[in-house]
């Protein structure tokens, strides 16, 4: 059998991508890395393999606590991790969903081509810097009310389409149409609320960013027509997440398990994989919350969507709804939820190990994703119909200086991975050796001069956190994904215009 | 005494020293401040606030996740930082203050939380060390 070691740890491979650290001493379940030779030289570079195999040690976790291609270490839970728990006898994880709840991407389409954009480049990254607000302080788009911030919080996107927003097109091409019903608002802290009033509609900085693309490949032509996907099309994807409502609320309860759940919490390798058990009035309230936050960070995407529009109203001299302006899709990748999947139990009907399954059967599970996207194939109820039959959009931004992808949900998804596949490229060096390694400015340049690619940016350090260099090879991640079926190839995009915090 | 930004692959890290339990949470805290702006301009009005909490890493997680709260609330870079740490019956408490500095006067990127990944807070033979890493 061929293993790697990295450190204490030894992963077996199971076939090609796909390896596992064996369950023993007190992991709860196997752990599984999907990646290929090359991606997991960089996984086994870090802490990633010691934060998944402590991952395995939360309660109730189903078939394997998994690494996506493009995993990376995180605090706690790995970046690229996945971990399905169950909903009655396991736990629900704040730190195996994140501080930046529903940090997600979406993606608008637009009738424009590259060449009705060519010699507005400028003019555009500029207005897009002005209009959209970024960085520390920027502000919000809409400045909220406790009111306001309510009815966020309970309705997501439908509170956007009443308030003139967003459209009901909007809603259903929006993962769960922007509305989580188990939003609990009520368990939102007052902190959370008050940190969250002035963003509502702001991109923050470190990798969030706004990006003008445009299409360069399509590899399935049936599926992309599906998507509205063609070369040589602008398309806008933006990513970023609940901004400081969602790192509060993910801090409150962190502190909250910590007090009340000390026992679950000693337990475990790491505090910050801190689990409340399910079924108890914590891990109830914190679903509530978290599904609170997701729903502000739907409409936040929402909002820079709206004033994008707005922008390229202005920019090109003609109605939003003239170029078709539309939302292909806004899926999450942090983020944790009730879903229906099949795993392997023991006599007991508990969830266990395959090699230890009596038989088989669908369970409520807590699918924990972080830094992982949900890749549904077609036939899922949780699909909206316009891809019920062809499977979910996926979005994976790559760098600001390499292109970007659009898969579908696989067809081995299911199976191996709850549903899930890579949310990016995934980082490969730290902040303070990006900074040693790039110059802002030079970045900048650079990547103008070469790529013709236009990048404005609150502060130059973050171009240089954030430059094309310090990104793994997202065309591996991809190609990874693509091979093992849990996220297929659609199409690749190539940056035009870039604005960041 | 002081700190020093440490490697880490997505976020960042601080580590610092002090002669005392306050002087190692200012040092975080200004580590806290240089992760966010390379350069902090000398203006702004200095603000105080007090946290409790069950222990003392709880304690310095808390008073590092007050700054954040302060910093998006008051709309400033909090900046030189005080700190003094005192046992309370069963809590311990820390009196602080900073310089809260205009985000309009610098150039600023967002820290979005303080973690307990890989935290250490710990007695030495010269004060106190601390390691802290931010979520960014």
């Amino acid at each position: 059998m061929e293993t790697r070691e990295f450190g204490d740890i030894e992963l077996r491979r199971v076939r090609e991508h796909v390896w596992e650290i064996p369950q023993e001493g007190e992991m709860n379940a196997p752990a599984r890395v999907l990646a290929s030779e090359a991606l997991l030289d960089h996984i086994g570079d870090d802490k990633t393999l010691e934060q998944l195999r402590n991952a395995t040690h939360l309660p109730g976790i189903a078939n394997h606590a998994i690494c996506m291609p493009d995993g990376h270490q995180g605090y706690g839970f790995p970046v690229g991790g996945v971990g399905a728990t169950d909903t009655t006898d396991g736990c629900i994880s704040p730190g195996a969903v994140g501080y930046d709840i529903n940090c997600g991407v979406r993606m608008m389409t637009t009738n424009l081509t590259y060449e009705d954009l060519r010699g507005h480049e400028e003019e555009l990254v500029d207005a897009l810097f002005e209009a959209v607000p970024s960085g520390l302080g920027g502000g919000g788009v809409v400045k909220g009310d406790a009111e306001t911030i309510e009815d966020i919080l309970a309705r997501g996107m439908r509170w956007a389409v009443d308030a003139g927003y967003a459209t009901d097109d909007d809603l259903a091409h929006c993962e769960d149409e922007g509305f989580r019903d188990d939003a609990r608002p009520e368990f939102v802290s007052q902190k959370a609320k008050d940190r969250g009033r002035n963003q509502i509609g702001s991109l923050g900085s470190g990798n969030h960013f706004l990006e003008v693309q445009r299409v360069t490949d399509i590899y399935r032509d049936d599926v992309a027509e599906s998507f509205g996907l063609e070369a040589d099309q602008i398309v806008v994807l933006i990513h970023c997440g609940s901004r400081g409502l969602g790192h509060q609320t993910c801090t409150d309860y962190l502190r909250r398990i910590e007090k009340e759940h000390k026992d679950l919490l000693d337990d475990l390798p790491d505090k910050e994989l801190a689990a409340a058990p399910a079924g108890s009035e914590l891990a109830e309230e914190y679903y509530g919350a978290m599904c609170a936050a997701i729903n502000f960070a739907w409409v936040n995407r929402q909002l820079i969507m709206h004033r994008t529009r707005e922008v390229f109203a202005d920019v090109f001299d003609r109605d939003w709804r003239d170029m078709e302006m539309r939302l292909l899709y806004d899926v999450a990748h942090n983020i944790a939820k009730k879903e229906v999947h099949e795993v392997g139990v023991d006599p007991e009907g508990r969830p266990v190990r395959d090699g230890d399954a009596v038989e088989r059967e669908e369970r409520e599970l807590y699918v924990h994703r972080k830094g992982a996207t949900r890749a549904f194939p077609a036939g899922r109820p949780e699909l909206p119909p316009a891809y019920a039959d062809v499977g979910q959009p996926v979005i994976i931004p790559g760098s600001m200086g390499a292109g970007s992808y659009v898969l579908r949900g696989g067809d081995q998804s299911l199976d191996l991975t709850f549903g899930s596949t890579a949310h990016g490229a995934g980082r490969l060096m730290s902040r303070t050796k990006a900074k040693q390694e790039y110059w802002g400015e030079t970045v900048q340049d650079e990547l103008r001069e070469q790529e013709k690619i236009y990048v404005k940016a609150q502060s130059g350090a973050t171009v240089a956190e954030e430059a094309p260099g310090v990104y793994k090879d997202v065309d591996e991640v991809v190609r990874v994904s693509d091979e093992l079926g849990i996220g297929d190839k659609v199409a690749r995009t190539f940056p035009v215009c870039n604005i960041k915090g | 005494m002081g700190f020093t930004l440490r490697d880490h692959t997505a976020d960042v890290a601080v580590e610092a020293d002090g002669e005392s339990l306050g002087g190692v949470f200012a040092a975080v805290a200004d580590g806290l401040t240089a992760a966010m702006c390379d350069d902090p301009a000398e203006t702004g009005d200095r603000f105080s606030f007090s946290v409790r909490a069950e222990g003392r890493e709880a304690l310095l997680f808390d008073y590092l996740d007050q700054l954040i709260y302060e910093r998006d609330v008051r709309g400033v870079l909090p900046a030189a930082h005080e700190a003094t740490v005192r046992r309370a019956g069963d809590e311990w408490v820390v009196e602080a203050s900073a310089r809260g500095v205009p985000f309009a006067d610098v150039d600023a990127r967002d820290v979005k939380a303080v973690t307990y990944s890989e935290m250490r807070l710990a007695e030495t033979d010269a004060g106190w060390e601390a390691y802290v890493v931010f979520d960014v």
